[in-house]
């Protein structure tokens, strides 16, 4: 029984970061296989080699515009691991905020400009909630979308008192941070917060206070909450739920199930001398690996991270190779071989877990497990959904994802609450040579940088973003990244405008740009070609 | 009503994320008070695939007009001059670039990758990028020096990394609206009501500035950073002390050293060994001036600056 396989090649994907090229082979209307690929090389890695120990704090924030803070928070952890220094307490917190306030931005941004206004695509026009979609959701005039957007843009005013401007600020340097925040900055920031919570996280997105949000712990407790008010039920978490299991969001787009977290945000007062072995045990969120096959929880750390690139447009062989080790030399003819190489991002592997996915769906997983120390984030919520909803999928994704913004505004309290400000800021540290690593979590996912110094400047740098995680092509073994994985499955209803293809890409919030090697093309074959096999 | 179209080329977005932080207007005021029809956008786009690729193609005949071309990220032309580094919609986005840049009312270059190369044109500039008319100081870039758009204007660049989205909304309904007569561009093609004053005009540090009181490191209450931690305040062309960031602040404001990010050289010295955060020297005198000042007049300045300057001035001054 031959089956009739239809090959749709989809470039651009927008509304990811840098461009996303997509392959699929479609059977009865279901995706069957499909190719991820990454189309853009910059090489930032091979601008930076024998550069000032420090290049990286300028140029690394500018691999991608909407993580910036995050790429900042691994140059300068990574720099501080190298030269050994002391990082003030205060440091610690300012850090933490310009990385917290980067992530509050971009979830508003995120869920309406790049991923809701999906939900007004003709396809959808059946559903009841679909008049109501457009009504909120409609690109640069639903009155969420607008509300949204705009209010996106509140919370990084926080990261300009602290580093002068967002995005690209490199106000984070080993030994601390080049800021000293006054009373003044404190009190502003605080009231940035409250805008942002009193005029969309409660209003708009949620429909009840943080604290009744906050006794969510479970599936149940998620539907008695919904159950409970109209004003959660029509809340756009509420409406946003129930239209997602009307057309169908809870059942494709689910991935390679297995997760990783690197963990971020270190405890103010755990960290101050970092090392790079030190960290997993400094976290406020820890780290992790959860494997929903077997339902296990362990600890991440940077030696079990390899990159394989054998699908990937680098000359470095087929070995699955430690960055530390890596070289990063590009092909110069990049042609598009689907059973050869067709993306710039390489296969990022576990060593023992092989391919994971990286996000806050990932983290919110990780933070339902019981590793870790005893004082550290713990959240049972998304791991609970997961095993009750049967395993995952592009909907729990996006819930995982925003069930964050709460936990994020916490945060950002806390550093506002901890900091002393007439305590320094700043311990000059001795230059020296030496391997470092930085990590945190982007609002996307996983990354870090190691670095090597030598003789006084950098001898080798790699960077592993979380959409290398994610958007990586096939590994040695031939298995699919995470995302061509979590595109299996996915119904499409119409091949001229496959706007499914779309959400599964969207809902990891892939950020090509930041895989630092990466923008999707194609090779310009004629769009749906037909075979008979 | 205004048709534009945004693309990135060897781009990390960061232009779009300051764009998107606009207030007065918003990005949603350009499109629902200001009649900019914004066709495409990488990050808010609707279409995607052939249906993108369609609109692109008549953009490019001229069945659908388009009156602005904003363009962010670097030409990518790796490898030998092919750009397929960087392909999009199923060509090297070069092309795209060339061929979009000669059907545009007007051409827009948002960021400094956009006008000069930026961070990606850092030596050894691994993708061959170029900005679109300039690359770093040289005139010429990817469309060449002679080239002017439809309505007669060569590339209007506004630098910056990112650009400060105020210079882009001002510049896009100033276009939009018929008041390009009022832009009148200098000789990088910088919109000079942006870029005439200094990134020091209004900085909070000038005082320092004039006694010659440094802030020897970060985390200080007090001092210029120009002396010792490498600011260039006082010779980069922006107004970024006037026109505040994100509505609240600067670097120079916050303790962070200018980077010097709208001129054309960005990032200064290629970012070798022991030029990062550090006052580069010859001698003890700066290497680089203050705009338009000479040595001799430098040494002079500061001499007397030291002499006269205030006990105040060595005391913290940023206090809680």
């Amino acid at each position: 029984m031959s089956a009739q396989i239809q090959t749709l090649d989809i470039s651009p994907v927008g509304r990811v970061e840098g461009d996303l090229d997509v392959r699929v082979e479609i059977t009865n209307g279901i995706v069957t296989n499909a190719w991820t690929q990454a189309e853009l090389f910059r090489g930032f890695e091979i601008i930076l080699r024998d550069k000032d120990p420090q290049a990286g704090l300028v140029v690394t924030p500018r691999a991608c515009g909407i993580c910036g803070a995050s790429h900042l928070t691994c140059a300068a952890w990574a720099l501080d691991t190298a030269w050994q220094t002391e990082v003030p307490r205060n440091a610690i917190l300012a850090r933490n905020l310009g990385q917290i306030v980067e992530s509050l931005q971009s979830q508003p941004r995120y869920f309406y400009g790049l991923y809701a206004i999906d939900l007004t695509n003709k396809n959808y026009r059946k559903s009841k909630y679909y008049e109501e979609a457009v009504k909120r959701f409609a690109p640069f005039t639903g009155t969420s979308y607008e509300l949204g957007v705009t209010i996106s843009g509140k919370p990084v005013e926080i990261y300009a008192l602290l580093g002068g401007q967002w995005p690209h600020s490199s106000y984070m340097v080993p030994g601390g941070v080049m800021c000293a925040p006054t009373l003044t900055d404190v009190t502003r920031a605080w009231s940035i917060l409250e805008y942002f919570k009193k005029n969309w996280l409660e209003s708009c997105w949620l429909g009840c206070t943080l604290e009744r949000y906050e006794q969510i712990k479970s599936y149940e407790d998620f539907m008695a909450w919904l159950d409970e008010s109209p004003a959660h039920a029509n809340s756009d978490l509420g409406f946003y739920w129930r239209m997602g299991l009307d057309i169908g969001l809870h059942k494709f787009g689910g991935g390679v199930g297995r997760y990783i977290s690197w963990g971020y945000l270190p405890h103010e007062d755990k960290y101050q001398k970092p090392t790079i072995e030190g960290r997993n045990a400094a976290l406020i969120m820890k780290s992790g690996v959860y494997d929903g096959k077997i339902d296990t929880h362990t600890l991440m750390s940077q030696e079990h991270a390899l990159e394989n690139t054998t699908h990937a447009w680098y000359d470095e062989g087929g070995a699955d190779v430690h960055p530390f080790d890596r070289t990063t030399r590009a092909t110069q003819k990049n042609t598009t071989d689907f059973a050869g190489a067709y993306s710039w991002a390489t296969a990022v592997n576990h060593d023992q877990y092989g391919r994971l996915e990286a996000g806050p769906f990932a983290r919110q997983l990780v933070a339902g497990g019981k590793h870790g120390e005893a004082w550290q984030h713990y959240d049972p919520f998304v791991l609970d959904m997961y095993k009750k909803m049967g395993g995952p999928s592009l909907h729990l994704r996006q819930i995982a994802r925003m069930h964050e913004t709460i936990k994020l505004y916490r945060q950002a309290e806390h550093c506002l609450k901890e900091f002393r400000l007439n305590e320094p800021w700043y311990i000059k540290p001795r230059e020296k040579d030496g391997r470092g690593w930085g990590a945190t979590e982007a609002i996307r996912g996983a990354l870090c940088h190691w670095i090597e110094v030598k003789d006084g400047k950098i001898k080798n740098y790699q960077i592993v973003a979380p959409t290398t995680w994610n958007v990586g092509p096939r590994d040695s073994k031939g298995i699919r990244g995470p995302i061509e994985e979590a595109l299996v499955g996915t119904p499409i209803a119409d091949p001229s405008d496959p706007v499914e293809v779309g959400h599964v890409a969207r809902s990891f919030d892939s950020c090509l740009v930041c895989t630092v090697h990466a923008h999707d093309g194609k090779t310009g074959k004629e769009l749906a070609r037909f075979r008979i096999g | 009503m205004a048709n534009l179209l945004w693309l990135q080329g060897g781009a990390c977005s960061g232009n779009t994320m300051s764009f998107l932080n606009a207030e007065e207007p918003s990005a949603c005021d350009l499109v629902n008070d200001f009649g900019i029809n914004v066709l495409w956008h990488p990050s808010l786009g609707v279409e995607l695939g052939e249906n993108l690729r369609k609109l692109l193609r008549d953009l490019v005949s001229g069945a659908i007009p388009l009156d602005i071309f904003v363009f962010e990220g670097t030409v990518v032309n790796a490898p030998g001059g092919t750009g397929e580094w960087n392909r999009f919609a199923g060509r090297p986005m070069k092309d795209w670039v060339a061929d979009l840049c000669k059907a545009a009312g007007f051409v827009v270059a948002v960021g400094d990758c956009a006008t000069w190369g930026g961070i990606p044109a850092t030596a050894p500039n691994p993708s061959d990028s170029q900005g679109l008319q300039f690359l770093k100081r040289e005139h010429g870039g990817f469309l060449g020096k002679d080239f002017t758009s439809k309505a007669g204007l060569p590339v209007i660049n506004v630098p910056g990394c990112p650009a400060h989205p105020d210079w882009i909304t001002q510049i896009v309904v100033a276009v939009a609206t018929g008041r390009t007569a009022d832009i009148t561009l200098d000789e990088f093609q910088r919109p000079k009501t942006f870029f005439q004053s200094f990134t020091q005009t209004g900085c909070t540090r000038n005082m320092h500035f004039a006694y010659k009181v440094s802030a020897t490191e970060f985390g200080q209450r007090k001092g210029c950073l120009f002396y010792d931690l490498g600011c260039r305040g006082p010779m980069t062309h922006s107004p970024c002390n006037r026109i505040l960031w994100n509505r609240q602040s600067s670097k120079t404001r916050a303790g962070m050293p200018c980077l010097g990010c709208t001129e054309p050289e960005f990032p200064f010295f290629d970012l070798a060994p022991g030029t990062v955060f550090k006052t580069q020297t010859v001698m003890g005198i700066p290497k680089d001036m203050p705009n338009g000042v000479d040595k001799k007049g430098y040494i002079a300045l500061t001499a007397a600056a030291k002499n006269a300057a205030p006990r105040w001035a060595e005391e913290d001054i940023f206090v809680v």
